[in-house]
């Protein structure tokens, strides 16, 4: 029993160690660090998706992206923007898929990226009526965001 | 009331009978004069409001143009300068001195001058502009724009690979009169019509003339009618050479003069002329002959090759410069003398243009229905969503998803294995999709892959044999509780009584039985016994709903034997299937259209990825490793043995009495299916490793892709097991094997080697060892 009580307060002394100071605000939201799309020509596409996202050109965005990935296969990023755009476009079951899909490209990226991701779906969830799954997966992010703290 | 009769008079009477028939005649005269005066009026109101109506109404009938995915060009793509310069003679580019106009290339060494044609008028086109390209050791290895400055990203324009034209068989690549080249239209005003400018729709002058020059010619070298009676025949008559129609077409000239300017009349003309004729299609059009004859687009052209066009006029047929070369050069060189003749051309042109060559590229050498198998497909999707009118009439265009080089090199990887000798009635299939996007980039359905016809790629519908089995495993490890790749499964002889008395009993390839093996093993091994007794276990219902999910849209019959392939499916839907093992558990459905547009390129219709979760990433990531297994070590190893730099996954088919050969795998970037079959069914004498497997080996050696990798998700663990017991063990611990493993799956029974190297579920049971 000592021996076990000594061994809790080692462990809370580590974890005292580890934690640091509350941070500020989350920094803004960027392509993770370790992203192919960021060593790839890609690149100079999701800008030109931006510009025809913003004058309501989807058809130009999505025709952008879909480059995209074939220059930067493997990119969580690229899913995320194809499934936003799914989302403006008022089709939540297309963005599901590839928002699942970003996250299934996510493995190696910070929890942070992943929250947002996880949001996305809760978005695309609840958009498809399915309130439970949509639940779940902001569950998930706000368990991933309390690994950033 | 009583008319009165006039006095009779005897001279009167006599001079009566004179005069009776002559005012008589005048009578008839005047009488059928109305008559023909009103039918003629009549017949001329009639002429001008079909001449009216026709001409203002008329929209010709553009059929749909597919084109294959445009080449994308970027810093480190690989490109080998034997593929860039493929594809510039597929593109009919021309090498000339600092590449000067569009579609033209000069080489220096390895740096590659190239001025595009550009597509502006297409959706997120690009303009023509001059590129340089640097490329070594297989790679793009420099982009920069004609002027040096730095590009990210370039395209080529897309290929035109085919039109689509269901309902007719015209075809036309329409062209503007301000687009078409002046030399041109002077060749053709100067041999078929000098006073084009001045006439009202007839010219005796140019009547009287040709006959000069007929005469002088020995023969015809020049027409009679005016440009405008040529329009009307090929607009409204027929070819038929009759007094009536000359009665009929001249006027028609006439009004068709009043009514429209020149200008009109001449574009009218230059896309409505009948140029040729390939197999039913008719091409009509100065710009698709250009094509059809030249395989270039009309403003590319040369001088002699417009004088060949011009030459054409008189009769495609005769002078059919692939058939009758000899003939089509005396006519072209003709019109050059007249051209020259009439100020169009300078005694130095005309020398140096009768002597070339004719400049026609041969039957089959133009990319339009190069792919046959692929445009069927395109044409089959495009009939689910457009009507044949609109595709045969309204000039679509159709970006498709065709990647001309990873065509060329499927064709000619299938191509070489028939360069063997090999069965005549053996045939093969590929497809060859992108796992990110479902593209598909490339589909052969005959060992001819010029040949139309039978498209085995789509309709060759086949046992697939072992293909099915990671089907019949991934089931298995859905249920991690029960299932894991290092679980002994029986290898062992299994028979099964069928309602109709029947009994099923699986052998192995070898006839023989290895008792327990792992799961793993009977996979990489294809062991159908193992694999039988695997499914059996599971139910045939629960493998079925596997495949149903992985993308098979056909009813599966609820049998035993579809556990072991009877299954019977096309190579397009083994891709469908495996496309979704490729992507670790995404259903992404197949495509070969992107977008279609309309004539000025705008959006119609897209069809965009569309991509599902259907199987659970952690089972998914197994069977992808599994599969990377089978190539690694297993019954498909030749590939590796081939390509060691290449992480690969794949399996094997082999039907039963060898009646087909399949292999289907991936990489990457690229998922390739190949079949390889008889069309009689019989025994081809290959298995998936002595057939297919060749094929898809040398299709994957010559398209660049990327490795497969694999990292693990989260919840899996590599775990040592005992390779008979199946227990945790760890090594050095006897006949034992790690394996990656499903963290619910890892066994609590632990070998007592092992104990000390046993793997924890989790951080959890770290936590709950460390506090125990």
């Amino acid at each position: 029993m000592v021996q076990r009580l000594f061994r809790l307060t080692l462990l809370c002394l580590w974890l005292a160690g580890c934690a640091t100071a509350p941070r500020g605000p989350a920094p803004p939201l960027g392509i993770p660090e370790n992203d192919p799309v960021l060593d790839s020509p890609a690149l100079a596409l999701l800008d030109e998706a931006d510009r025809a996202r913003q004058r309501g050109d989807a058809a130009s965005a999505g025709r952008r992206l879909e480059r995209a990935l074939n220059l930067a296969p493997g990119s969580s990023w690229i899913y995320r923007r194809l499934a936003e755009l799914r989302l403006e476009q008022g089709e939540p079951a297309a963005a599901e898929g590839f928002v699942r899909r970003a996250l299934r490209n996510a493995t190696a990226t910070g929890p942070h990226y992943r929250a947002s991701l996880h949001e996305l779906l809760a978005v695309s969830l609840a958009r498809q009526g399915d309130d439970a799954g949509a639940r779940r997966a902001r569950q998930t992010a706000d368990s991933l965001r309390r690994q950033t703290r | 009331m009583a008319r009165k009769s006039p006095p009779r008079n005897k001279n009167s009477t006599r001079k009566g009978r004179v005069s009776t028939p002559k005012r008589s005649w005048r009578g008839t005269l005047l009488r059928v004069s109305a008559v023909l005066l009103v039918v003629g009026l009549a017949g001329l109101a009639y002429l001008d409001a079909l001449v009216r109506e026709r001409f203002e109404t008329h929209q010709w009938k553009l059929p749909a143009r597919v084109y294959a995915r445009p080449v994308e060009l970027y810093e480190g793509r690989e490109l080998t300068r034997h593929q860039i310069q493929r594809l510039l003679d597929l593109m009919r580019y021309r090498e000339q001195s600092r590449a000067p106009v569009p579609g033209s290339y000069a080489f220096s060494g390895n740096r590659l001058l190239l001025h595009t044609r550009g597509f502006s008028r297409m959706a997120d086109g690009e303009p023509a502009r001059r590129l340089r390209l640097t490329l070594g050791g297989g790679h793009l290895r420099e982009l920069t724009t004609g002027a040096g400055a730095e590009l990210p990203l370039a395209r080529l324009e897309p290929l035109q690979i085919g039109s689509i034209h269901p309902g007719h068989r015209e075809d036309r690549v329409l062209v503007r009169l301000q687009d078409t080249p002046g030399l041109l239209l002077d060749m053709l005003l100067a041999v078929e019509d000098r006073n084009f400018h001045e006439h009202h729709g007839l010219s005796p002058r140019g009547l009287a003339r040709a006959m000069i020059a007929n005469i002088r010619a020995g023969g015809i070298a020049e027409g009679g009618s005016t440009l405008t009676q040529q329009l009307v025949k090929n607009f409204w008559l027929t070819n038929e050479r009759s007094i009536l129609r000359k009665l009929i077409e001249m006027p028609m000239a006439l009004l068709l003069e009043l009514h429209y300017d020149k200008e009109q009349i001449l574009e009218a003309y230059i896309n409505e002329v009948y140029l040729g004729q390939d197999g039913a299609r008719a091409i009509h059009g100065m710009g698709l002959a250009s094509r059809f004859w030249f395989g270039q687009p009309l403003e590319e052209l040369e001088v002699h090759q417009f004088a060949l066009l011009v030459a054409l006029l008189k009769g495609p047929s005769y002078y059919d410069p692939r058939r009758h070369p000899e003939r089509a050069r005396e006519r072209r060189n003709t019109v050059l003398e007249v051209a020259h003749r009439e100020g169009v051309l300078s005694r130095a042109e005309l020398v140096e243009f009768g002597q070339r060559e004719l400049g026609v590229v041969p039957p089959g050498e133009s990319a339009l229905y190069a792919f046959p198998a692929f445009l069927d497909l395109v044409r089959r999707q495009l009939a689910r969503d457009f009507s044949p009118d609109v595709l045969s009439g309204d000039g679509l265009q159709i970006q498709s998803t065709l990647d001309v080089l990873a065509q060329i090199a499927a064709e000619n990887a299938l191509g070489d294995f028939f360069r063997g000798e090999r069965p005549a009635e053996l045939n093969g299939a590929v497809v060859m999709s992108s796992p990110e996007q479902g593209d598909v980039l490339a589909l052969v359905g005959n060992k001819a892959p010029r040949s139309a016809g039978f498209n085995r790629a789509l309709d060759a519908v086949r046992p697939i044999g072992s293909l099915v089995k990671p089907a019949v495993v991934l089931t298995a490890l859905e249920r991690p509780e029960q299932y894991h790749l290092g679980l002994p499964v029986r290898d062992e002889p299994v028979e099964v009584k069928m309602p109709n008395g029947n009994s099923w009993k699986p052998q192995n390839y070898d006839g023989e039985s290895r008792g327990p093996i792992p799961l793993l093993e009977a996979l990489v091994d294809s062991r159908n016994q193992a694999i039988a007794r695997l499914g059996l276990d599971l139910g045939v219902g629960a493998v079925a709903d596997t495949l149903q999910r992985l993308g098979v849209k056909r009813d599966i019959p609820r049998y035993p034997s579809i556990l072991l392939g009877s299954l019977e499916l096309s190579p397009f839907e083994v891709a469908v299937m495996y496309q979704t093992l490729a992507t670790g558990g995404f259903y992404t459905p197949l495509r070969s259209i992107t977008d279609v547009m309309d004539r000025d390129g705008n959006t119609l219709a897209r069809y965009p990825v569309s991509t599902e979760a259907v199987v659970d990433e952690g089972p998914a990531w197994l069977v992808r490793w599994a599969l990377q297994q089978v190539v690694a070590e297993g019954t498909g190893r030749y590939a590796a043995a081939r390509l060691p730099s290449l992480n690969l996954a794949g399996k094997t088919g082999t039907s039963d009495a060898f009646r087909d050969s399949w292999f289907a795998g991936f990489s990457g970037s690229r998922l390739t299916v190949v079949w390889l079959g008889r069309d009689d069914n019989r025994d081809t004498g290959f298995t998936g490793s002595s057939g297919a497997l060749r094929i898809w080996t040398d299709v994957m050696e010559r398209v660049p892709q990327r490795s497969l990798t694999l990292t693990p998700p989260e919840q899996i663990r590599e775990v040592w097991l005992d390779r008979e017991t199946g227990a945790l063990s760890g090594p050095g611990c006897g006949e034992v094997a790690s394996y990656p493993l499903l963290e619910a799956s890892i066994p609590e029974q632990t070998t007592a080697c092992g104990k000390a190297g046993q793997v924890k579920k989790g951080i959890f049971k770290w936590f709950k060892g460390f506090f125990d």
